[in-house]
């Protein structure tokens, strides 16, 4: 894993901040927690190849306009060696009526350390204004750093300028910066862009920036990429890798790295208490269903206002669905694959309710939908369909 | 010609009432599911509702869904009644014009938590159908997003947004949620995203980059 890729790292913070750029209504406040599991392989410049393990907790507060985000990382290597790092990061937007219409202004705070054995400890303490510009599909942005960073020693100062513009076309975000930095008396200059895109449950991030003019951070052209897959309600894998370059505000040495892992959530905040006297099983075997935690269920609709829906099911033996749509009468799906069920069914466009039933057992409601109180004492699916 | 009229006209009219009386009377086959006990009031719960002018399917769906989990008479009358009432207050804010698929939406978005000032705005805001809209209100208050919050953002996109892109909308804040953003925050950054007014700076930085 990466060392210390702390300095923004705050991306539910600032998603939940972004919206007053447009006016959307800013939610309520809302905590959540994530934990992420990862192996990785890196190669810091100049040193050798070594395998990590990683563990990295996340705790976000999303509020009205701010947002808070604090995150550790413990990096285990193969020679023993430990590496920690913690950040804490704020963004505050300006609210909409304070500046022009289009015009929003954001700043952002960031504090962290990181330490690798006993005898390597980088802080840093920094601050960011930026001044927004949106329009439909594009925006563009200009900002500036200033701070602290330590390597060991007394303190530097960070400053750092930066411009940088974006378009969004459907599912794709592309965006591209500049920016010149001041750490001490080290100063380079970055170009960068990124992309973004996302289909069904995949996600794809990519970035490419070279180093140019610089005075004793290292030049060069980098790249990364990571990939995610949600899985279920709570899960997620990523794939990622690639290559950075020396980043002398948060600490990080240039290296190259590969990484796989699961993300884990805390549960959702539910609007409604559900009160199961039946709690599902993770044996199938057992009778009483278990969808909740063993099948997945997803619904592809169809020009002709059919749609395939499946069922992820393991280790079953008998999957039916039953819904609104099939008058309630319990429709048994074909095995087609390794633990995949389905069928073909005439679902008219709208809001439907749906449950599924493994082996003969209890009616639940699968993962890979909203869920809801079923007002006979379990819970219902809840499926829209264009 | 007055007499010739009332001579015509009335037992015309008689016999419609009565056609009319006896098919409101008919009960549906699909309730033979319920015990006996259960399916005349139930039938008359949907009588009421037919007479009203509200959609009927739904509360007949209601009840097959109670009959095959073999749910209580009680508890069936009781959730059959439950939406009957739910209709008709998304017909006091959607209006007379509603379909029932809108009807139907709005119910469950009442039911989720959305108030009755939401579903009117939601009408004034879009001229197409609102059955997608509405049921992705509920989808969304359903996965944890509070009430404001899901309505703020479909109201945000539902002037110009089509269905698709509700739906898809919808699974882009599922995703969010399942990588970690707080159900919130993703809504509203989905929204944000789905009316091409992103922060692109907000989305540099994924789960999965280490």
């Amino acid at each position: 894993m990466r060392p210390a890729a702390a300095a923004r790292h705050v991306w539910t913070a600032v998603l939940a901040a972004a919206t007053s750029l447009v006016g959307v209504r800013a939610p309520a406040a809302q905590t959540t927690g994530t934990i992420d599991v990862g192996v990785s392989t890196v190669r810091y410049d100049g040193f050798r190849p070594s395998g990590a393990g990683s563990l990295t907790p996340a705790l976000t507060w999303a509020g009205t306009g701010a947002a808070v985000t604090a995150r550790g990382t413990y990096l285990r290597f193969e020679s023993g060696r430990r590496s920690l790092l913690g950040l804490v990061a704020a963004s505050l937007f300006t609210p909409p009526s304070l500046l022009p219409q289009r015009w929003r202004g954001e700043l952002s705070l960031s504090g962290g350390g990181s330490s690798y054995a006993d005898f390597a400890s980088f802080w840093h303490a920094t601050g960011e204004a930026r001044l927004h510009f949106v329009a439909a599909g594009r925006g563009a942005w200009i900002g500036g750093t200033g701070g602290r960073t330590s390597y060991g020693g007394p303190p530097r100062p960070v400053a750092v300028v930066g411009v940088g513009l974006w378009v969004r076309r459907a599912q794709l975000t592309v965006a591209a910066s500049a920016t010149r930095s001041f750490v001490g008396d080290t100063a380079y200059s970055d170009l960068g862009s990124t992309i973004h895109a996302s289909r069904g449950r995949f996600e794809l991030d990519a970035s490419l920036a070279a180093r140019v003019s610089s005075r004793g951070a290292g030049h060069g052209v980098h790249g990364e990429a990571s990939t995610t897959f949600t899985l279920a309600e709570r899960t997620a894998l990523f794939v990622s890798g690639g290559r950075y370059p020396t980043d002398p505000v948060s600490g990080s040495v240039a290296g190259r790295y590969a990484s796989a892992g699961l993300r884990l959530r805390t549960a959702l905040p539910r609007p409604h208490a559900i009160r199961d006297p039946h709690p599902p099983s993770r044996s199938p075997a057992a009778g009483d269903g278990g969808a909740g935690y063993t099948t997945r269920l997803e619904v592809d609709p169809n020009p002709d206002g059919s749609a395939r829906v499946v069922v992820h099911a393991l280790a079953a033996t008998t999957v039916e669905v039953a819904g609104d749509f099939t008058d309630w009468q319990p429709v048994t799906l074909r095995r087609t694959g390794e633990d995949k069920w389905e069928s073909v069914l005439h679902i008219p466009s709208g809001v439907h309710r749906v449950n599924v039933r493994i082996d003969g057992g209890r009616w639940t409601a699968p993962a890979g939908m909203a869920r809801a109180e079923d007002e006979f004492g379990g819970e219902v699916g809840i499926v829209a369909v264009p | 010609m007055t007499r010739a009229f009332i001579n015509t006209a009335v037992p015309l009219l008689a016999a419609m009432l009565v056609a009319g009386r006896a098919a409101a009377q008919q009960i549906d086959p699909r309730l033979e599911r319920l015990d006996a006990t259960t399916r005349p009031t139930v039938a008359a719960v949907i009588d009421s509702a037919r007479t009203a002018m509200l959609p009927t399917e739904p509360l007949v769906q209601r009840a097959l869904e109670g009959a095959t989990k073999r749910a209580s008479g009680e508890m069936i009358v009781a959730a059959v009644r439950r939406l009957a009432v739910d209709l008709g207050h998304a017909r006091e804010a959607l209006g007379s014009t509603a379909s029932g698929a809108e009807l139907t939406a709005g119910a469950a978005a009442l039911r989720a938590g959305a108030s009755q000032t939401i579903l009117t705005e939601l009408r004034r805001t879009r001229r197409e159908p609102l059955t997608v809209p509405l049921a992705v209100l509920a989808d969304l208050v359903a996965s944890g997003v509070p009430v404001d919050s899901a309505a703020a953002a479909v109201l945000s996109l539902a002037r110009r947004a089509r269905d698709a892109d509700l739906v898809e909308f919808r699974r882009a804040v599922e995703r969010d949620i399942a990588l970690g953003a707080p159900p919130a925050a993703a809504t509203a950054a989905a929204a944000i995203a789905q009316s091409v007014d992103v922060n692109a700076g907000a989305r540099q930085q994924r789960p999965g980059r280490p």
